[in-house]
């Protein structure tokens, strides 16, 4: 029934995150795009216009892959967008691991059959890690260290090592991996946007790393282009611009606590044990280190560039208009 | 603090209405406003062939939702639901601000947060504000505690990239701060010098976002291209930690320069390099010793021993008022010499790097020259 029926047809895993939810709406309003196959263990909401099918798909159970690989091959999928990654970390870690590195794993073998055309991950900064010995951009040929004691970002790490061998061993197949710095908006709700809502945040008591974060919007439209477009390899989607993390918290008018390492970390573990804090011990290194990535390469060949800058993702992500007099700009531009 | 209203970006580029994006449309008087009265036409003016190109995709729009009745018009819908959820999922605070009479509190909070910072930092972190609130610092120390004599300052370029490579001494890195204050002083182009940092100073705790929020980028090769090829004049100080921790004895006595990291970068970039001495840096801060005991475990490579620290507690770490002398010397134009390639050729690397090492050897010898006599000058100028 599919087959008649001009047009694109696209895959979806995660539909119910943010990134594949927005996807969805614009695949919707996209003329080239036929028909949408949203993947998800739960429906997601659905935008009004019909061609979107949801189609319950739990990535976690053990035979997955054929059930995946006998529907993309029904559809005939062309267009395979994998964004099934937690956007916070969890202490169901086994589950996570089984979701997004094994998750991974069968969405590759039953793309490994079908070959779609073009195959988009969705990938954060994160694993390149945040290490001292970062350079102040980190671009895309830069290795993916993931980060010691984080299976958060651990297993986003090993599932991207997969994708880049099946882009090696398939090339017929355009793989392309969007790398997300920290997503920032009013509706999105990620770790950091989690992190960034507490009224008191964790300083590294004489620690301010360049932090870097891109609007909701902004990585919207980038998964779009990547959807539309025929590149392939790794792209950062950063926003515009860096501000110290203190600088964060002072717009976002957050109330700093600075601690010594070994206590933070020491205090960090036993809220994190106890669930009281959404971040474990291991995210600290954040706020020590520089993770920021260098956007130039989706500038020059995905044609994204951010357009909203970062003070701009800040502001809207606190909900106030520059007119509220909650920064002062006058240093801004000079 | 002051209330500036926002000033309009004229490129568009910071839209934080969106006004000019047509994604996103003005949603504020929807859905009561009509929107009949915003037809193409009116822009077209006198030009037909627009108007019959306009027509056809319109045609093309009509047939479009005539093939999908129940298609809406969705960007609307997608804004509306954007905003629907922003009222769902309020902020901790911004919550608290709709209920308490905190708004004129926590305002004040945010005002007095953002004091001595700017909103807005460079690429590498530099804050004009931050820098601000520590030049009088940097000026004092200039003028009246070391009273640097700076000479040469005509070498260094109005425009364009340039690679200031100058010695080392001292635990803190007063040098470099000497350096750059000398600069943007005294050049007609008052010029900003962005000084590459040593890791071991870089993380240092306090000290380091400072330098970081003024100007310190940290000592990486990509740090330093992309530096230089955004224009930038970029100092470097290749004897790094060895230069730092030199002893007493061995004052004003070159240290290996790294691995000739620099020269790479400069045949890479094709930047000039500008030898720098400086004369005063080691009697600033004479260090006897060094304990290296115990320092590891506090995420430094040494502790230094000098006659003020660490007898005197933090204010062992001033320096000492030793009369300071800055010589630029003229430009070597490696890029020029050799070419781009000649950065993979490790033996000819290292010559040149002894070469420049060399040179500066000989400026600070002169510079010493100029002093009377060898330790109480070093104080009286």
């Amino acid at each position: 029934m599919a087959s008649s029926s001009p047009g694109r047809v696209v895959a979806v895993t995660g539909a119910c995150t943010y990134l594949g939810g927005e996807l969805l709406r614009r695949l919707e309003e996209d003329r080239k795009v036929a028909r949408v196959l949203a993947l998800d263990v739960r429906p997601p909401v659905l935008a009004a216009g019909g061609k979107t099918e949801f189609v319950k798909i739990d990535l976690t159970q053990p035979t997955i892959d054929s059930e995946l690989a006998t529907l993309l091959e029904r559809h005939a999928i062309d267009t395979f967008v994998h964004g099934a990654f937690l956007s916070h970390p969890t202490h169901a870690s086994e589950w996570a691991h089984e979701l997004e590195d094994v998750g991974t794993m069968h969405v590759l073998n039953a793309c490994a059959g079908v070959e779609p055309r073009r195959f988009v991950m969705i990938s954060t900064t994160l694993v390149y890690g945040a290490h001292p010995k970062n350079p102040n951009f980190l671009t895309e040929d830069a290795d993916l260290r993931g980060h010691r004691d984080s299976r958060f970002v651990n297993d986003k790490v090993r599932a991207e090592r997969q994708v880049q061998r099946f882009a090696k061993e398939h090339p017929r197949v355009e793989v392309a991996v969007l790398r997300f710095a920290p997503i920032l908006g009013p509706t999105v709700s990620n770790m950091y946007t989690r992190f960034l809502s507490r009224l008191i945040a964790p300083v590294m008591m004489g620690h301010d790393p360049l932090m870097q974060f891109v609007h909701e919007q902004d990585a919207a439209f980038a998964l779009q282009r990547a959807v539309e477009s025929r590149a392939t390899g790794a792209f950062n989607i950063v926003g515009k611009g860096v501000l110290p993390y203190t600088t964060v918290l002072a717009m976002l008018g957050r109330v700093p606590l600075p601690m010594p390492q070994l206590i933070a970390r020491q205090l960090t573990k036993v809220l994190w044990t106890t669930q009281l804090v959404g971040s474990p011990p291991s995210f600290l290194d954040f706020l020590l280190y520089l993770c920021v990535a260098d956007g130039a390469r989706a500038r020059r060949e995905l044609g994204f560039s951010p357009r909203l800058s970062i003070k701009r993702t800040i502001l809207d992500f606190l909900g106030v208009a520059p007119e509220d007099g909650a920064t002062d700009i006058a240093g801004a531009h000079a | 603090m002051t209330d500036d209203p926002d000033p309009p970006d004229p490129s568009g580029d910071d839209d934080w209405y969106g006004d000019s994006d047509p994604r996103v449309p003005d949603a504020s008087a929807w859905p009561d406003r009509d929107l009949d009265f915003l037809d193409d036409d009116a822009y077209l003016g006198d030009r037909p062939e627009l108007a019959a190109e306009l027509a056809a995709e319109r045609a093309a729009e009509r047939q479009y939702s005539a093939d999908r009745p129940e298609s809406n018009p969705a960007t609307e819908l997608r804004e509306l639901e954007r905003r629907l959820a922003q009222q769902r999922t309020p902020v901790f605070p911004i919550d608290l601000r709709r209920r308490l009479p905190l708004e004129g509190v926590w305002r004040r909070w945010r005002a007095l947060a953002m004091w001595g910072r700017s909103d807005v930092v460079d690429d590498f972190g530099r804050d004009p504000r931050a820098t601000a609130r520590w030049e009088w610092l940097f000026e004092f120390l200039y003028s009246h505690w070391f009273r640097v004599e700076t000479t040469g300052l005509e070498h260094i370029p109005d425009r364009g990239r340039a690679l200031l490579v100058a010695n080392h001494a001292g635990s803190l890195p007063y040098d470099s701060a000497m350096v750059m204050h000398a600069v943007r002083r005294d050049h007609p182009a008052r010029r900003d010098v962005r000084p590459l940092v040593e890791d071991t100073v870089f993380h240092l705790p306090f000290l380091g976002p400072v330098m970081n929020r003024i100007g310190g980028v940290r000592a990486d090769p990509e740090n330093a291209e992309r530096l230089l090829a955004k224009d930038e004049l970029v100092a470097v100080f290749p004897e790094g930690e060895k230069g730092m921790g030199k002893l007493w004895k061995d004052r004003y006595r070159l240290q290996r320069f790294g691995r000739g990291g620099f020269v790479k970068l400069a045949l890479r970039t094709g930047a000039p390099i500008i030898p720098v001495a400086v004369v005063g840096a080691e009697e600033a801060a004479p260090m006897l010793g060094k304990v290296t005991w115990f320092a590891r475990n506090i995420g430094i490579p040494w502790i230094p021993v000098t006659p003020t620290f660490p007898w005197l507690g933090l204010a062992g770490l001033l320096p000492l008022p030793s009369k300071w002398y800055v010589a630029f010397g003229p430009p070597i134009d490696l890029g020029k010499a050799h070419g781009p390639a000649a950065a993979e050729d490790r033996l000819l690397v290292n010559k040149l790097a002894d070469q420049i090492r060399t040179r500066i050897q000989e400026m600070i010898e002169e510079l010493l020259r100029k002093r009377r006599s060898p330790v109480l000058a070093a104080f009286l100028g």
